[in-house]
């Protein structure tokens, strides 16, 4: 298998990888409006601003399964197949979907809805890409 | 701005030729660019010097590691003006992702406002040795800082997320988009210049397709071909003294995208969201109504855009658009059925990017599909999702 993928940080970036790499998600959030989006756009796609001087605000990472794809041949190197992306909703910032592998495996069951938890998958020393796990419910 | 196009009917194609669809070709994009244009502009009855327009989009699909170079991988307007030696007065490319929408509404505002008088529209689409969109990416920078590093790359794994999305929301199988890519392969099995000519599916055979990006297979991607097609359009004035009945442009409506989202995750929301008020702009501007349609020729590079399309233009409700299909009403042998990829589409035709679909419409309405001719005054084309691409309603009866 190839070497991981890794993120080039730059300066619309850098305290989001900065995060990572402490496994805090970190989101832009505007300072005109203060909503979150992701990723930072050179203008605040809610307000509209010109300036909107995103802040990096450290957030739960908790979300629900939108939907989810396993995927099974990669146009990518570096990747062991199979693997599960998810693509999740935010519950405190519901705007905001991301999409991530899933750590619990192809054989997790999953459904539309399921609660997940961000986490963190360690590609290098110092170098992580958000990810999500399940949360078992009580 | 609101109510009926101002231009309504009065641009028309009136000649149009394809070349024949390869999976590799050794010649030149350019080349067969040029012959098709050559070959479309005779089949117009006219000849290069009176082409005064020229609208297209080059723009190359992959994500893999390949160079688009003009001429040889990719064909512009302004390649194809220069190299077919005319002078001309308008060149314009399309620069979003709805290309053949986007730069057929170019065709005809120029031919609508008097920028020029006779415009060719081409498609020119290659595909290059090796895999189209493998990448040997070894850091992920700009824009692809958000997505490759999670192994989310190319555009299938963002629909494979809407497919599943609608799967799991309405209760589609597989089973169901088998009647959709069987249909497709069928209909493009009928087709001599196709890639697919004579090679239907069966539904065990796209049963049996594994997976790839769960729950799309190969058999739900177009495949990539070397092919071009080109029109010819003028205003409707000219276009009553030449040699092809003419198809009028009723209207038109185009979208763009709306979220700030990361490269290419394109959701089943966002898409339905934007097709909902496409098609409504679409009704106001051409002045019909889905029920007046005879022949819809919607855009399927992936299978389940069908859905997609069949629901926001308002065929079938939403939610609805794989029993729709699994009951048999997409079915181009079955009378009063909404043949929607009886010209093949991309599934069956190749990766060409919304011209079957164009071409069908042509095709049926100006009474020139020969075997396979429907009776039809009405047409409708639509290309990309509706998030990004566009719809045309098109009729042989402007009256």
């Amino acid at each position: 298998m190839n070497a991981p993928l890794l993120p080039v940080p730059d300066e619309t970036s850098a305290p989001y990888w900065q995060g990572c790499a402490e496994h805090v998600l970190k989101l832009p959030c505007c300072s005109r409006c203060h909503e979150f989006t992701l990723p930072p756009d050179v203008t605040c796609p809610n307000c509209n601003s010109l300036e909107p001087e995103f802040t990096w605000q450290p957030v739960t990472g908790r979300g629900k399964v939108r939907t989810w794809t396993v995927i099974r041949q990669s146009f990518l190197g570096g990747f062991k197949v199979p693997f599960v992306l998810v693509d999740v909703q935010l519950d405190d910032q519901p705007q905001v979907r991301m999409i991530g592998q899933l750590l619990d495996g192809p054989d997790a069951p999953l459904h539309i809805g399921d609660a997940v938890t961000v986490a963190f998958d360690d590609l290098a020393p110092g170098v992580a890409v958000p990810a999500f796990r399940k949360v078992q419910s009580a | 701005m609101s109510g009926l196009f101002l231009a309504r009917n009065q641009v028309a194609i009136v000649g149009f030729a394809h070349s024949q669809v390869v999976r590799r070709s050794t010649e030149p994009l350019g080349l067969t660019a040029l012959r098709t244009a050559r070959a479309a502009i005779t089949d117009a009855g006219l000849v290069p010097s009176q082409i005064d327009g020229f609208a297209s989009s080059s723009l190359m699909p992959t994500s893999g590691d390949h160079a688009a170079q003009d001429g040889i991988s990719v064909v512009s307007s302004d390649w194809l003006a220069q190299h077919l030696g005319t002078e001309p007065k308008y060149v314009v490319g399309f620069q979003g992702i709805g290309q053949l929408t986007g730069s057929l509404t170019l065709a005809v505002n120029a031919l609508a406002s008097g920028a020029a008088d006779y415009v060719l529209l081409h498609r020119a689409l290659y595909s290059p040795p090796g895999k189209y969109n493998d990448s040997a990416l070894a850091r992920a920078k700009g824009g692809q800082q958000w997505s490759a590093p999670q192994g989310f790359f190319g555009a299938l794994p963002g629909i494979a997320l809407v497919y599943n999305e609608y799967c799991q929301r309405y209760g589609a199988t597989r089973e169901a988009m088998a009647h959709v890519v069987v249909e497709a392969r069928k209909n493009g099995a009928r087709l001599p210049w196709g890639y697919w000519y004579d090679k239907p599916l069966s539904f065990e055979d796209y049963m049996a397709e594994p997976l790839i990006n769960d729950p799309m297979s190969r058999l739900d991607c177009d495949i990539p071909v070397h092919g071009v097609g080109v029109f010819i359009l003028t205003r409707a004035d000219r276009a009553k003294d030449m040699p092809n009945k003419p198809v009028f442009i009723s209207g038109y409506a185009n979208a763009y995208p709306s979220h700030n989202r990361i490269s290419l995750h394109w959701t089943l929301d966002d898409m339905m969201e934007a097709g909902r008020a496409q098609a409504k702009r679409l009704w106001e501007k051409s002045g019909f109504t889905p029920g007046e349609i005879d022949l819809p020729q919607v855009y399927d590079a992936f299978s389940p855009y069908v859905y997609i399309w069949l629901e926001s233009l308002g065929f079938c409700p939403e939610g609805e658009a794989h029993r729709f299909v699994m009951d048999g009403n997409i079915d181009s042998d079955k009378p009063g059925s909404l043949a929607v990829v009886s010209g093949g589409g991309a599934l069956g035709n190749g990766r060409l990017h919304g011209v079957p679909q164009l071409l069908e419409c042509y095709l049926q309405l100006a009474g020139r599909a020969g075997p396979r001719q429907r009776e039809a005054n009405t047409a409708l084309f639509s290309y990309s999702a509706p998030n990004f691409g566009g719809s045309f309603v098109l009729t042989n009866d402007p009256a």
